[in-house]
C-alpha cells in the first residue's frame, strides 16, 4: 500500500462556533492542527503519496498543508464542492488514486501505531478498535475477521468494536460510491454483493473530536507525548518543568513558569510572572500579561490576556481580546446537545475575534460564539450566539 | 531585466537548467534558451516560454551549462535576440542580465575587426569580446573583456572544452549556489531551493571562477572571499499547493505573513530603525516605485498620524534626477527585492547627500541591504506572482512598527494600538473568508473596461493600489482617484459604463467621501464600496458593498487592501487572464 485518501472536506457542525470559520480538520490540538496527526501517522508508516480531499474552507488547508514538503509527503488536492458524505467524498478521488489505497478521516487523531499493522493488510478492509460506548460510533460486526455488518449508532450494541473510517481498498469501490453517499453504507452494499471486508482490530490511538469540550482532553491526551524544544529568548528567572516546546521568536519575561507538558508557539509575548500550567496549548502570537494562570487549555493564535487572569479547562479561538482579571474555571456541568445531556468538566468555549473587558467572570461551560463582545464586570453563562453583544 | 542560471557537476545539466528557469520566469518570459558543453557547445533557444522549450529542446549530454529567461530590453523579442549568445567560432557562450551602455560603439569595433554579429542586443559583444582577448586562459579573457564593457553587466560565459564557468556580477543580482561535488549560479534564491540552501551573494566587480568542487572570487584584480549563507526559504514556498495561481496562494499566506513579520520585532518600546538626529521621523523622505511606494504613501500618513511630523514621498526614478534631500533627512527606501536599480539608485543619490538609508525589503542578502546604513526585514518568503501582494502588506507592517515607538500618543491609546496590530491576522483572515461574495462582485466588474478607484486620507494609496492591482493583471483600464480630485476632471468620464469602487473608512473623511459618492452616483456610475460592519448609511447609497471587519482607521489599509487584492484577482481570472505571468511586466526591474 502506497497511496492514501484523507478526507478533509467535511465542515463539523457539532464543533461550532469553532467550525464556521474553520474547516474540523483544521482544528488546533496542541498547537497543530488534527489533520496534520494524520498525515505525520502515514509519513511515519512509509505512505508519501496522500490525495487530499477538501471541501469546506478548503484554503485553510492549502495555507497549512502546502504541497506537503513540509511533513515529507506529496499531496495531491481533489475537491468536494459539497459535502454530501464521506463515500461521495471518496469517489471524487477517482481519477487520483491507483489499483490499491488506504482511506483515512482527516478529522480523527491517530498517530504511526494506530495504522502500522493496518497499511500491511490488503484490501478490501476496514480498521476497527474496541471502545466502552460503541452506540456513539458504527459498530462493526464480525465473524472470525470478517466484517458481517456496520451499524451506525445501534440503540444496542452487538459489539464494543466500531468503525474508525479507516480502509483499505481497491477501485471496485467506485462501484459502489457512485450511488451510495456514504462509506458505512458503501461497505454494506459491497458485503451484499459478496465482497469480503476484513476487520483488522487496532490498540493505537484513535479520538474522535465530536464537541467544541472534546478538544480539551484531546489536547490533555496529545500533549503527554510531546519532546522538549525551547526556541526564541526565555529571560534569566523563568522557571521551566517537565516537556515545554516554546517557539521561534517568542519571548518568555521574567518571573514566569512553564510546567510541561505545554506548548508555546511562536512570536508570542509570555509574562513578566505569567503561570502556564500542564495540559496547555497556545498558538503563534499570543500576548499574556502578568500575573495569569492558564491550565488544561487550549489557546488560538493573536490571542490576548490581559493581567491577572485565571482560566482553566478552557479552548480561546485566535484573535481573542481578554482583558485583566477574566476568570474561566472548570466545573461539572450538563450540556443540552441533541436532546442529550451529557455532564462535562469544562470552563469555558470561546469563539474567534471575541472581545472581552476586563473583570468578567465565565460560568463553567459556557459557550461564547465568533465575534461576541462583553463590556466589564460582566457574568456570562450559557450559549452565546455569534456577534452577541453582552452589556 | 532577465534569469541567468547556471550549472557544473556531474549531473545532466539540462534538465536543471531548465527547472531553474522555470523558477526564474517571473523576471521575463519573452524567449529563453541554454547553452550546454559536451567536449561542443549546443545551443538552443527560442522565443516560447521555458515549459514549451523544454518539450522541443533536443538532448543534451553534458554537465556544465548555462540558461536564460528573457525581458527584452535592446532587440525585440525573437528567436535570435535570445540568449545565450555566442562568439564567430560557437566556442564560447554567454548570458546576460543588465544593459550595457556602450554596446553601440563595441559593436562597431568588433564588426571592423571582422566579427559577425547574429542579433541586436548588447549582450552580444560579451562573447565576442571574450573571443577576441582569449589567448589559452578563459578566465582571464573573460576578465579583460569586462574591462572593455561600461553598464550593468552581469553574466555567466561558457567555453567549449573547458571545465568551468566563469561568472561577473554588475549592478543586476547574481547568486552562487554550493553543492556536493557541484555548484550552480542563479539570478536569484527560488531558482535553487531544489538543489542546495547553501548561498553566495556576489558583489558589484565580482568575478566568479567556477567548477564542479571549487569557487574562486576575484575583484578589482585580487582573490576575495564571501561569506556562505544558509537560505531558510523553502521549496514549499515557491509552489502552488492546490491553489490555482501563485497570486491567490500568496494572498491567502498574508495573515501568517503579517505574523512572521511581527514576530521579526521585538516589542513596541524598542525602535526597529536607528534613525539619526534628535528629530526622529522628523522629515522623513520615503522613496519607492510601484506597489512599494503605494506602501511608502500608506506611511507617510502613519508616521504623520502617530508622530505628528511631516513626511515626503518620492517616486524612486523621479527623485534621482531631481530629487532634493539634505543631511538632515532620515530616508526609508522600500524594495520588495532590494534589487530594483531606480531604489538603488536613489540610496547611491541619498547616501552622497549624507542622509541616513533605512531600507525596508523582503530579500535577504538584496543589494539594497548592503548599500543602506540599516535594514528592516519583510518576512513574507519569496512572492512568484508578478503582482505583488504579501510584501505590501508586510511592508505596511514594517512601517506601522517604524512608526510606533515615535508615536505621541498617550500610552493607553498605543496599546490599543500595538493590541490592533497584532490582531491584524485574523481581521486578515476573515477577508479571506469573504473570499466568495468578493468573487461574485468581481464577476459583474470583470465586463466594464475602466474602473476608477476611490479613496481619501490613508485609504487614498489604497485605491492606487487597488487600480494598479486590477490593470496589472486584469488588463481594464483602471484609474486610483483621491476622492476630493475627482470634480476635478474625471467626473467627465464617470457614467453608467464606468464603475467606481470607494474604499470607505470610519475616520475623519468619512463625511466628505458620502458626498463624493452622492455625487458620482448622480452621474450614474455603478458604486460598489468597501465599508466597515454595520455601516448602514453607505449600505443605502450605493449599488453594492464589501463588508470588511472593523478594525482601528490607522489599520484600514491593510484590510482594505487586501480585499482589493481578491477583488483583481477574481476580476482577472473571470477576463481568463494570465494572472501569474501579466504580458509585458517582470517582478524585479533592474532596468530603468
Amino acid at each position: 500500500m502506497k497511496q492514501a485518501v484523507v478526507l478533509a472536506a467535511g465542515e463539523g457542525q457539532r464543533l461550532r462556533p469553532f467550525t464556521v470559520t474553520r474547516p474540523k480538520a483544521m482544528l488546533s490540538i496542541a498547537d497543530r492542527p488534527i489533520l496534520e496527526f494524520t498525515i505525520e501517522a502515514l509519513a511515519c508508516n512509509g505512505l508519501r503519496d496522500i490525495i487530499l480531499v477538501v471541501g469546506y474552507r478548503k484554503e485553510q488547508v492549502y495555507d497549512y498543508m502546502g504541497s506537503g514538503e513540509k511533513f515529507g509527503v506529496n499531496i495531491t488536492y481533489v475537491t468536494q464542492e459539497t459535502q454530501l458524505g464521506t463515500g461521495h467524498a471518496l469517489s471524487q478521488a477517482g481519477d487520483a488514486v491507483g489499483d490499491e489505497f488506504l482511506v483515512l478521516s482527516g478529522d480523527n487523531l491517530i498517530d504511526a501505531r494506530t495504522i502500522a499493522d493496518f497499511v500491511g493488510v490488503g484490501p478490501q478492509a476496514v480498521l476497527v478498535k474496541r471502545v466502552s460506548d460503541p452506540q456513539r460510533y458504527g459498530v462493526v460486526n464480525i465473524v472470525g475477521d470478517e466484517v458481517k455488518d456496520i451499524v451506525e449508532k445501534p440503540k444496542e450494541a452487538r459489539s464494543n468494536l466500531v468503525n474508525t473510517g479507516i480502509y483499505a481498498f481497491t477501485r471496485d469501490v467506485f462501484k459502489f460510491t457512485a450511488s451510495t453517499l456514504d462509506l458505512p453504507d458503501v461497505l454494506n452494499a459491497m458485503i451484499k454483493e459478496g465482497y469480503t471486508i476484513n476487520a483488522l482490530e487496532t490498540a493505537g490511538t484513535w479520538l474522535d473530536v465530536v464537541y467544541p469540550w472534546d478538544i480539551i482532553s484531546l489536547n490533555d491526551a496529545v500533549l503527554r507525548g510531546i519532546e522538549t524544544s525551547l526556541g526564541g529568548t526565555i529571560e534569566t528567572g523563568v522557571s521551566l518543568k517537565g516537556k515545554v516546546v516554546i517557539g521561534k521568536d517568542t519571548v518568555v519575561r521574567s518571573g514566569s513558569s512553564v510546567y510541561g507538558p505545554a506548548v508555546i508557539g511562536s512570536g508570542c509575548e509570555i509574562g513578566p510572572h505569567v503561570s502556564v500550567m500542564p495540559a496547555t496549548s497556545i498558538g503563534d502570537n499570543v500576548v499574556i500579561s502578568s500575573f495569569t494562570e492558564i491550565r488544561n487549555s487550549v489557546i488560538g493564535d493573536d490571542v490576548a490576556i490581559g493581567p491577572g487572569t485565571v482560566i482553566s479547562d478552557s479552548v480561546i479561538a485566535r484573535g481573542c481580546t481578554i482583558k485583566g482579571r477574566f476568570t474561566a474555571l472548570g466545573g461539572t456541568t450538563d450540556v443540552r446537545i441533541n436532546g442529550e445531556s451529557p455532564s462535562i468538566n469544562v470552563g469555558a468555549i470561546i469563539g474567534e475575534d471575541c472581545k472581552i473587558e476586563s473583570n468578567v467572570t465565565a460560568q463553567p461551560g459556557v459557550i461564547v460564539g465568533n465575534f461576541c463582545q462583553v463590556q466589564p464586570m460582566k457574568l456570562i453563562g450559557g450559549r452565546l450566539p455569534d456577534r452577541s453583544l453582552v452589556y | 531585466m532577465c534569469g541567468i542560471v547556471g550549472y557544473i557537476g556531474a549531473k545532466k545539466a539540462l534538465p536543471i537548467l531548465l527547472n531553474c528557469l522555470g523558477k526564474l520566469e517571473y523576471r521575463g518570459y519573452d524567449s529563453c534558451g541554454v547553452a550546454v558543453s559536451a567536449g561542443d557547445l549546443q545551443v538552443y533557444k527560442d522565443m516560447v516560454r521555458v515549459k514549451a522549450l523544454a518539450k522541443v529542446v533536443p538532448p543534451m549530454s553534458g554537465t556544465i551549462g548555462i540558461g536564460h529567461t528573457r525581458w527584452a530590453t535592446h532587440g525585440e523579442p525573437s528567436a535570435a535576440n535570445a540568449h545565450p549568445h555566442c562568439d564567430c567560432a560557437g566556442r564560447i557562450a554567454v548570458v546576460h542580465n543588465g544593459t550595457i551602455n556602450n554596446f553601440l560603439k563595441l559593436r562597431e569595433m568588433l564588426a571592423a575587426e571582422g566579427h559577425t554579429l547574429a542579433s541586436q542586443t548588447d549582450t552580444e559583444v560579451i562573447p565576442h569580446l571574450i573571443e577576441k582577448y582569449y589567448d589559452g586562459d578563459f578566465a582571464r579573457a573573460v576578465e579583460r573583456a569586462l574591462k572593455d564593457l561600461e553598464g550593468a553587466y552581469t553574466m555567466i560565459a561558457l567555453m567549449a572544452g573547458e571545465s568551468r564557468l566563469v561568472a561577473a556580477r554588475q549592478d543586476s543580482p547574481l547568486i552562487i549556489g554550493i553543492g556536493d561535488r557541484e555548484n550552480f549560479f542563479a539570478s536569484d534564491v527560488p531558482a535553487l531551493l531544489d538543489y542546495t540552501s547553501r548561498v553566495m551573494y556576489l558583489e558589484d566587480g565580482d568575478i566568479a571562477m567556477v567548477t564542479a568542487d571549487s569557487v574562486k572570487l576575484r575583484n578589482g584584480g585580487s582573490s576575495i572571499a564571501r561569506e556562505e549563507h544558509k537560505i531558510s526559504w523553502s521549496v514549499e514556498d515557491a509552489q502552488k499547493a492546490g491553489y490555482e495561481h501563485f497570486m491567490l496562494k500568496e494572498i491567502h499566506e498574508q495573515p501568517k505573513v503579517i505574523r512572521d513579520t511581527l514576530a521579526g520585532y521585538i516589542s513596541a518600546a524598542e525602535p526597529v530603525a536607528n534613525l539619526a538626529g534628535a528629530g526622529g521621523l522628523a522629515d522623513t523622505l520615503i522613496l519607492a516605485s510601484g506597489t512599494s511606494y503605494h506602501a511608502g504613501l500608506v506611511g507617510k500618513t502613519i508616521i504623520e498620524n502617530l508622530a505628528r511630523v511631516p513626511v515626503r514621498v518620492e517616486l524612486a526614478s523621479e527623485f534621482i534626477y531631481n530629487g532634493q534631500a539634505s543631511s538632515r533627512n532620515n530616508a526609508i527606501v522600500i524594495t520588495q527585492s532590494g534589487e530594483t536599480l531606480d531604489a538603488l539608485k536613489a540610496i547611491k543619490k541619498l547616501k552622497e547627500e549624507g542622509c541616513r538609508v533605512v531600507t525596508i525589503t523582503n530579500v535577504v542578502g538584496s543589494t539594497a541591504t548592503r548599500v543602506a546604513d540599516q535594514t528592516i526585514y519583510t518576512r513574507a518568503g519569496p512572492e512568484i506572482s508578478v503582482a505583488a501582494t504579501k510584501t505590501f502588506l508586510a511592508q505596511l507592517v514594517a512601517l506601522y512598527w517604524l512608526a510606533l515607538p515615535y508615536a505621541r500618543v498617550d500610552i493607553s491609546r498605543l496599546d490599543s494600538l500595538v493590541e490592533d496590530l497584532r490582531r491584524l491576522p485574523v481581521k486578515v483572515q476573515q477577508v479571506l473568508d469573504n473570499e466568495s461574495l468578493i468573487a461574485g462582485h468581481a464577476k459583474r466588474l470583470a465586463e466594464y473596461e475602466n474602473i476608477f478607484y476611490i479613496g481619501r486620507g490613508i485609504n487614498y494609496p489604497v485605491a492606487l493600489e487597488g487600480a494598479l492591482k486590477l490593470k496589472e493583471i486584469s488588463y481594464i483600464h483602471a484609474e486610483g482617484y483621491a476622492s476630493g480630485e475627482l470634480k476635478h476632471g474625471p467626473y467627465a468620464l464617470l457614467g453608467s459604463r464606468a464603475p467606481v469602487v470607494a474604499v470607505v473608512a470610519r475616520d475623519n473623511t468619512y463625511d466628505p467621501i458620502i458626498i463624493s459618492l452622492k455625487e458620482i452616483k448622480a452621474r450614474k456610475s455603478p458604486v460598489l464600496a468597501l465599508v466597515s460592519e454595520n455601516d448602514e448609511t453607505i449600505k443605502d447609497l450605493v449599488d453594492s458593498v464589501i463588508t470588511i471587519p472593523d478594525v482601528d482607521p490607522l489599520f484600514s489599509p491593510v484590510v482594505n487592501a487586501v480585499a482589493l487584492q481578491l477583488l483583481a484577482y477574481y476580476v482577472a481570472r473571470e477576463r481568463g487572464c494570465p494572472i501569474d505571468f501579466p504580458r509585458n511586466l517582470a517582478k524585479t526591474l533592474t532596468v530603468e
